[in-house]
């Protein structure tokens, strides 16, 4: 192992991860948002609706990753709609991640239990006031461990991305493998970045998890 | 069981106002009809108690009181208004019937403070201060007053029992329902909900009770009801239901229960 050559790739390898970071973030804000939204469509009681995201959810995980970020990237162009390589690529991860976070949100909410629909309804409680004070708090608790994995999975996938030519990490570890042939010391590196970068969201998530249940014996 | 102080029932609720009106109540799930045709009726400050063996619809009648569930067939008064499915209506109803459940239903990720403040000023727009002052008179009259911090499940099921009591105190409401209150809890811990509740009752607080504690009902119920098959079997006073029950299905019922 070159431990120099290593050394003189870390600028470019932290610009990767810049990179990596970026769009890992945005993906995982945007589909967070989207799987919460989902996930109350789905159970709204509203068929068609429920349908729709049912379909959606069932295509995307029924599906390879890699063709929906080709079909994103070189099939919308041809029915008009031309992303940049960054936000294709966000777009791509986005709606993966939303179909994981829809299923994981989805079981949350079915953690709500009737009585406590019954408690809210005798106080009179508003729909939204239910859904805002009492629903979203519990549903996210129960459906944070999951919604764990999913953000960790959204930080591996973007490496996927590479194969549209976003400049993030893998780009960069086998843009310069390419070039200098260094598999060993390229892979190496970006396998313990990418290690990292998920011990750190893991470890969050296991604070938040414990912080979030401290009082609270779970129903 | 023995009770606090003793309580006695007042006559003088006979000519107060309606509080509760059912005419004719019928519900069916499916093909399963639950309750057939009951009158049922309330005056301002009487404490029923209701019983019955499992199934018989007593907990579905008092749900359909504050519109848990809704009914088919009749008409159901609350304080003179007629139940309808206008959310406005259903609205003012709720708010003026109390609810206190088997299995509690406190809100798990707020303190009993929070779970008592939180209906009070988002509903009725009452100030935080307002809101938590009140809060903490309920909670110390329910005798939880160093709990208001706690989370639900750090406290035992007498005081989270006592906690969905004050809950609901805080509303203000004008009826109080118990959907058997004391079935969830250890032996042990029955009567410190009872005590709250006979203390409520002596405040003149009008109230339903679907229980079993017929200790209770003997000490406070102005009137006893029976329930079978979704029917109002027998309705008649402690003394009368206890001393010299008229129905069959009543006497059985009473055997099993009063070993």
């Amino acid at each position: 192992m070159d431990w120099v050559y290593i050394y003189k790739a870390l600028p470019d390898l932290m610009n990767g991860l810049g990179m990596t970071l970026l769009i890992s973030g945005v993906a995982i804000c945007l589909s967070l948002l989207l799987g919460v939204i989902g996930a109350a469509l789905r159970t709204s009681g509203i068929r068609p609706l429920e349908m729709l995201v049912t379909g959606y959810v069932e295509f995307i995980r029924g599906t390879p990753y890699l063709v929906q970020i080709f079909f994103i990237f070189y099939g919308l162009p041809s029915i008009g709609l031309k992303l940049s390589i960054f936000w294709s690529g966000a777009l791509a991860l986005t709606i993966w991640a939303s179909a994981f976070h829809i299923e994981s949100f989805r079981a949350g909410l079915a953690a709500v239990g009737q009585g406590i629909r019954d408690a809210s309804a005798s106080l009179s409680l508003k729909r939204w006031q239910h859904a805002w004070f009492i629903v979203l708090p519990l549903a996210l608790r129960a459906a944070l461990p999951s919604a764990m994995n999913t953000i960790v999975a959204t930080v591996k996938n973007s490496s996927y991305l590479q194969a549209i030519g976003l400049v993030e990490l893998t780009f960069v570890a086998v843009d310069r493998i390419a070039y200098e042939f260094r598999t060993v010391e390229m892979f190496a590196s970006i396998c313990v970045i990418y290690l990292f970068c998920v011990f750190i969201l893991s470890g969050l998530g296991h604070w938040l998890e414990h912080r979030l249940n401290r009082p609270f014996a779970g129903r | 069981m023995m009770m606090t102080a003793p309580y006695i029932a007042q006559s003088s609720t006979v000519e107060a106002p309606l509080s509760v009106e059912m005419i004719g109540v019928s519900k069916w799930y499916g093909h399963f009809q639950v309750l057939d045709s009951i009158d049922f009726s309330v005056r301002r400050g009487e404490k029923i108690v209701v019983c019955g063996p499992s199934g018989s619809g007593k907990s579905t009648m008092i749900r359909c009181i504050n519109r848990l569930e809704v009914h088919q067939q009749g008409e159901i008064r609350v304080n003179g208004i007629v139940l309808t499915d206008n959310v406005r209506v259903i609205d003012q109803i709720r708010q003026d019937v109390g609810m206190v459940f088997q299995s509690f239903n406190l809100y798990p990720h707020l303190t009993i403070l929070e779970n008592c403040v939180l209906a009070p000023r988002w509903v009725k727009g009452v100030s935080r201060k307002e809101a938590e002052e009140r809060a903490m008179g309920y909670l110390e009259r329910v005798r939880i007053p160093d709990q208001a911090g706690k989370y639900p499940s750090q406290l035992s099921g007498g005081q989270q029992q006592r906690a969905a009591i004050a809950r609901s105190l805080c509303m203000n409401p004008d009826i109080m329902l118990f959907d058997e209150p004391t079935s969830a809890l250890d032996p042990e811990l029955v009567r410190e909900v009872l005590d709250t509740m006979v203390e409520l009752a002596r405040d003149g607080m009008t109230m339903v009770c679907v229980t079993h504690e017929m200790g209770f009902a003997r000490q406070v119920a102005d009137r006893v009801v029976f329930m079978d098959r979704g029917r109002i079997v027998e309705s008649a006073s402690p003394n009368e239901f206890f001393g010299n029950p008229k129905e069959e299905r009543t006497r059985n019922f009473l055997s099993q229960i009063l070993h």
